[in-house]
């Protein structure tokens, strides 16, 4: 992970696209918390620079 | 033990990459690209790179085989001749010269590739004729 | 200095330290990997240095770990430069070759070749030839390419990435060069990972791939750079995911001979020794 995001940093992905935590099995709200901020997290982001890319290609 | 670094050129199409095929005890075990060569530079394309497996590929072809009854069958080279020179003669009587096409090989000589659009040409009478390098 | 070469590996013939010596050898007008037996002549031998010093340099150790595979039992000499020994290093640390198995005939790199190839260590321990050349300038040099790159804005970056990888041909190259790439099979065929047949590639995937990989293996010896028929500046992005080990876990592949990689230890990340 440390790895990873400053690796994306580097080629221009913001590291805030990258996100790994531990969820047990049996703690549903937290996950549903975890995900619900991941997916507000990158609202606020807006799309990714790499998915303009991908649509591109698949026209193509 | 012998391990052997042969120069050679690369048989896929017209660039003439060099390379290094590396030979341990008799059997070809990978391909360097020749850093020296002028014409690569050490570099190479993926079928460059990868051109030691197909010459010990259990895959190549030793014998001529014709489908028969659906399967492939070992034969020998005059039936072989026979076999493509009577269907050759009865497709181009039957439906016309362009109804034949003709692929040939980069892993053959200049010669032998001008052989064939020669005879696809001259011979038989069409301009159906291509080659696996025309990338 | 290719002489005291010559006469390390003809003493190391004489007193039965190895069956072969695996260098380098002008043939047919080109510079070849050679496997050197006993009572063959030295003849034609060189170090790669054409017309400019390293020029013709071959991935002696990735051969060697093909040689010790066949003949487990003998024991090779090898020429290595600084970085080559990198690669010995981590090539023991990752259970490919024998340390008892090899003997590394080093050659130290001149300081125009150290500055150009930004080398964190332009010498091997086993240095038989060639002077030492402190990494200082090197080092710095390194540094500064990083640092430029770090300065771009998010975007500029991402724009510059995304033009190189999209030059890739999907040669393999990079990986069929490199000395440290051993894996029977590659996650870079995996087709979960990396459509077969289809270019351009996927940006960033297959190009992270690797460079996620390589993280605690490469040694920055650049022949994958060489390599590159895209000249995609691969050695920059590998030079970044070793900076990133070296700041967050202290971690330099292949700089000690006993070495552990952080990514294969379990728990909490090991701190940054300080130097």
């Amino acid at each position: 992970m440390t790895l990873l995001s400053q690796v994306l940093d580097f080629c221009g992905v913001e590291r805030e696209r990258l996100r790994a935590r531990w969820v047990s099995s049996a703690e549903a709200p937290e996950f549903v918390e975890e995900v619900n901020s991941f997916i507000d997290a990158l609202k606020t982001l807006g799309p990714s620079p790499l998915k303009a890319k991908t649509a591109k290609m698949g026209v193509s | 033990m012998d391990y052997q670094n042969i120069l050679t050129t690369c048989t896929y199409c017209g660039c003439g990459c060099n390379f290094f095929l590396e030979v341990l005890d008799g059997k070809l075990v990978g391909t360097i690209p020749c850093k020296t060569s002028p014409v690569n530079e050490g570099k190479l394309c993926i079928k460059g790179w990868n051109v030691h497996q197909f010459v010990q590929s259990e895959n190549r072809l030793t014998h001529p085989m014709i489908r028969k009854n659906g399967v492939l069958e070992k034969v020998s080279w005059d039936e072989a001749f026979d076999y493509t020179a009577s269907r050759l003669s009865e497709i181009k009587a039957e439906k016309g010269s362009d109804a034949i096409g003709f692929l040939t090989s980069a892993k053959v000589t200049n010669e032998e590739n001008y052989l064939l659009q020669k005879f696809a040409r001259a011979g038989v009478g069409t301009n159906n004729i291509d080659h696996c390098a025309r990338l | 200095m290719i002489d005291m070469v010559k006469e390390k590996i003809e003493a190391l013939f004489k007193e039965k330290k190895i069956a072969g010596f695996l260098g380098l050898r002008e043939q047919n007008g080109q510079v070849a990997p050679h496997l050197f037996m006993e009572g063959q002549a030295l003849e034609g031998m060189c170090l790669g240095d054409r017309k400019i010093a390293g020029d013709a340099r071959y991935p002696l150790n990735k051969i060697l770990v093909t040689l010790a595979r066949q003949y487990p039992e003998e024991t090779f000499g090898i020429l290595a430069r600084g970085c080559d020994e990198r690669g010995l290093y981590g090539l023991f640390r990752l259970n490919q070759l024998d340390p008892d198995k090899v003997i590394a005939v080093g050659i130290a790199c001149p300081g125009d070749l150290a500055l150009a190839c930004e080398c964190k260590k332009p010498f091997p321990e086993a240095l038989v030839a060639g002077e030492k050349i402190q990494a200082g300038d090197s080092i710095k040099a390194g540094r500064e390419t990083l640092a430029a790159m770090d300065t771009l804005d998010l975007d500029k970056r991402f724009s510059f990435w995304k033009n190189q990888f999209s030059k890739c041909v999907k040669c393999y190259g990079c990986r069929d060069i490199c000395p440290m790439c051993f894996c029977r099979e590659c996650s870079l065929e995996c087709e979960d990972l990396v459509s077969k047949g289809d270019l351009p590639v996927d940006i960033p995937v297959f190009h992270l791939t690797r460079a996620m990989h390589m993280a605690d293996r490469c040694v920055d010896c650049g022949l994958c750079d060489e390599a590159c028929p895209a000249d995609i500046p691969l050695r920059l992005l590998y030079k970044k995911t070793a900076q990133i080990m070296d700041i967050e876990f202290g971690f330099t592949s292949g700089i000690n001979k006993d070495e552990r990689s952080p990514l294969s230890m379990m728990g909490p990340a090991p701190k940054k020794v300080a130097k």
